[in-house]
């Protein structure tokens, strides 16, 4: 192995080109291994595996009695108001948070990327902190400020109690925005200064500029955290996990198939919805593949884009 | 980038200018500033709120911030002061005998003068605070958690599982950044689709592998720890990204030396690589930190084995007071928070996503 990495190319046009490539890909793969064996084991199997339970009534308590029972559960799924509404509150949910989340990551990096602002990483950090708080901790803090809302200004001006469940959501995607924003603004600054100066020499201001230039050159980084985005809504976990506990999680859908193991014991339906779900999802993110396209600046640079 | 205005404007006098500049700068700071307190502001309130004692919460008329009540000692009793309106103006008098119609007090100033009979229901009377952080909480709160057993066993299973999601994590990585692998296209297609297979979806057949009907892990940390020992699907993704930016000359030259690929690895790559490796190792860690899915579901059982954060949420079925809980929830949010700041100089610094792989 030695010897032939010591010649380096001369030996790639000498030897036949088959083994040493060969061997590189040998090499290669044996790095791959922990990860290869893991996704047979824990991913692709489990997937396999819950396709079959979501064909039978298998059950939690009575797993003796499980029989095939075919396509029954997919037909339950679709007289199920419950699972359907579910599944559209958690696309509802996506669908309210992700703007709102996008939008206030864009608008901060923008001002982060002005040379102008003092103490950036203090800043940054303290940005970024909100999107670690463990769920444990992140329900006392919304409860318990509400309170003192309620308490400073409701009491004080005798105003209507506030409906304070209502707010969880933007809350929690407000104080969610972190990974998000640091991928953004890490893109933001990437963005070769040349380009600008030439739009400033041609006459375009500061609006134009964010328009035309930097939006499509962070096209990659904002695609990266729709998906990451869309992920988050169907109930995996990217980057950043708080930890939600099984049956109290944001995304309604998850909630439901998590009610349905554990509170049911209904494996077998749990199952099915899983497998709807992760068909919705994936649906989606092959469409959301299919128009990056249309609208993400891929950077032609073959050496990385190829393995 | 985008507020910084030429000098040579014309018209604009350099002294103007300057004096533009530095409003631009100062609102510029001054916006930030105020954001960032807007952003954070429900946070004092859970600090406040722990500091709290807990009957201030059961007087409406309590002040916001953490007080107790003010206290007259009078014949080996503590007797509560309040606001007494007299003609001549409100009085802080402490309750000595108290009755529906009138109720006896004594002045905290002058003891010796006897009581002082007031017409009206004490009740309905306002007591005097003074502020008075209090620290009870936190022992109440130390008392129904084993929060140094919680603290071991949760860095007992991020370290374990950290040498293992760095170990394989940047292995695939390595071998994903540097490799000429036939179809390695496709299976890094493959690693990019697994990040986005929600958890539910493996959760059954996981649950039941981990089960007694097969290996029968439950109640022990194998199911937390073993599944990082075959990398993260993330994590090998930030580190690939990384991996592949470092010019492949640096290789080569060791390779000339006579350099294998792990001695590539060890002595090129990864020195070049400190600030994502921290950044992924950091990842983990507060992935370990917030888990609360997987403890309840196989560390349920097993309370002498419980990790932190689900530790503390399940002390909130035994013993519920909200001002207790939010001691609960500073403690287990202080870790990461501070792990954070200081490692902000590496964290993040590398979770540049430019290149995204259709």
């Amino acid at each position: 192995m030695d010897v032939t990495q010591q010649e380096g190319k001369q030996l790639e046009i000498r030897s036949p080109k088959g083994t040493r490539l060969q061997q590189e890909a040998r090499i290669g793969l044996l790095f791959l291994s922990p990860w290869l064996i893991g996704f047979v084991l824990l991913k692709a199997l489990p997937i396999i595996a819950a396709f079959v339970f979501s064909l039978t009534n298998f059950k939690m308590l009575s797993p003796g009695d499980t029989k095939f029972i075919g396509l029954e559960n997919y037909i339950h799924f679709f007289k199920d108001t419950a699972a359907g509404s579910s599944l559209f509150g958690s696309l509802g949910y996506f669908l309210l948070t992700v703007p709102l989340e996008m939008v206030v990551a864009l608008a901060l990096a923008a001002v982060f990327t002005s040379p102008r602002l003092k103490n950036k990483r203090t800043s940054r950090t303290l940005i970024f902190m909100t999107s670690i708080i463990p769920a444990t901790s992140i329900f006392f803090i919304f409860i318990g400020s509400l309170e003192y809302a309620q308490r400073l200004i409701v009491q004080r001006f005798d105003l209507p109690p506030i409906d304070g469940f209502g707010l969880l959501l933007p809350f929690m995607a407000l104080w969610s925005i972190g990974p998000g924003f640091m991928i953004i603004l890490g893109a933001m600054e990437s963005v070769p200064h040349e380009i600008y100066e030439a739009a400033r020499v041609d006459g375009a201001g500061p609006w134009a500029r964010f328009v035309f230039i930097t939006l499509p050159m962070i096209s990659p980084a904002i695609f990266f955290t729709l998906v990451v985005n869309l992920t988050g809504a169907f109930g995996g976990a990217v980057l950043l996990d708080r930890g939600y506990i099984l049956n109290f999680s944001l995304s309604p859908m998850e909630s439901y198939i998590n009610n349905m193991m554990f509170r049911d014991g209904n494996l077998g339906y749990a199952s099915t919805l899983a497998w709807v779900t992760f068909t919705v999802m994936m649906t989606l993110t092959v469409l959301l593949f299919r128009s990056a396209n249309r609208w993400v600046y891929f950077p032609e640079d073959d050496e990385v884009a190829n393995v | 980038m985008f507020n910084r205005k030429s000098p040579h404007n014309s018209g604009v006098s350099t002294l103007t200018f300057r004096l533009w500049d530095f409003t631009g700068t100062a609102l510029l700071n001054l916006f930030m500033f105020l954001f960032i307190i807007a952003y954070l502001s429900p946070l004092p309130f859970m600090v406040i709120a722990a500091l709290t004692p807990s009957d201030q919460f059961l007087d409406a008329n309590a002040p916001i911030l953490p007080s107790a009540r003010v206290k007259f000692n009078y014949d080996g009793k503590d007797l509560i002061v309040y606001k007494v309106p007299f003609e001549s103006g409100e009085r802080h008098l402490a309750l000595y005998k108290s009755s529906r119609q009138s109720s006896e007090f004594i002045d905290p100033e002058n003891p010796d003068a006897g009581t002082i009979t007031w017409q009206g229901s004490w009740r309905s009377l306002k007591a005097v605070y003074e502020p008075k952080p209090t620290l009870d909480n936190f022992k109440d709160f130390l008392g129904i958690t084993q929060l140094p057993l919680l603290f071991k066993n949760t860095i007992i299973v991020a370290v374990i599982s950290e040498i293992g999601v760095l170990f394989s994590s940047i292995a695939v990585a390595y071998g994903f950044s540097r490799f000429r692998i036939p179809g390695g296209k496709y299976l890094f297609f493959l690693l990019i689709a697994t990040i986005m297979i929600p958890s539910n979806i493996t959760l059954v057949p996981t649950y039941f592998l981990y089960s007694g009907h097969m290996l029968n892990w439950i109640g022990t940390w194998l199911p937390l720890i073993v599944p990082h020992f075959f990398g993260s699907a993330i994590l090998i993704f930030l580190l690939r990204q990384n991996f592949k930016s470092i010019p492949r000359e640096l290789d080569e030259a060791a390779m000339l030396d006579g350099a294998g690929p792990l001695r590539i690895l060890i002595s090129v790559i990864l020195p070049q690589s400190v600030p994502v490796v921290t950044t992924v190792a950091l990842l983990h860690f507060f992935y370990i930190w917030n888990e609360t899915r997987l403890s309840s579901l196989y560390l349920g059982i097993s309370p002498t084995l419980q990790m932190v954060s689900f530790g503390v949420q399940r002390s909130q079925s035994f013993f519920f007071t909200p001002e207790v809980l939010m001691v609960g929830a500073l403690v287990v949010m202080v870790v990461p928070v501070v792990v954070l700041f200081i490692s902000q100089r590496f964290f993040m610094q590398d979770m540049v996503v430019t290149q995204i792989e259709k």
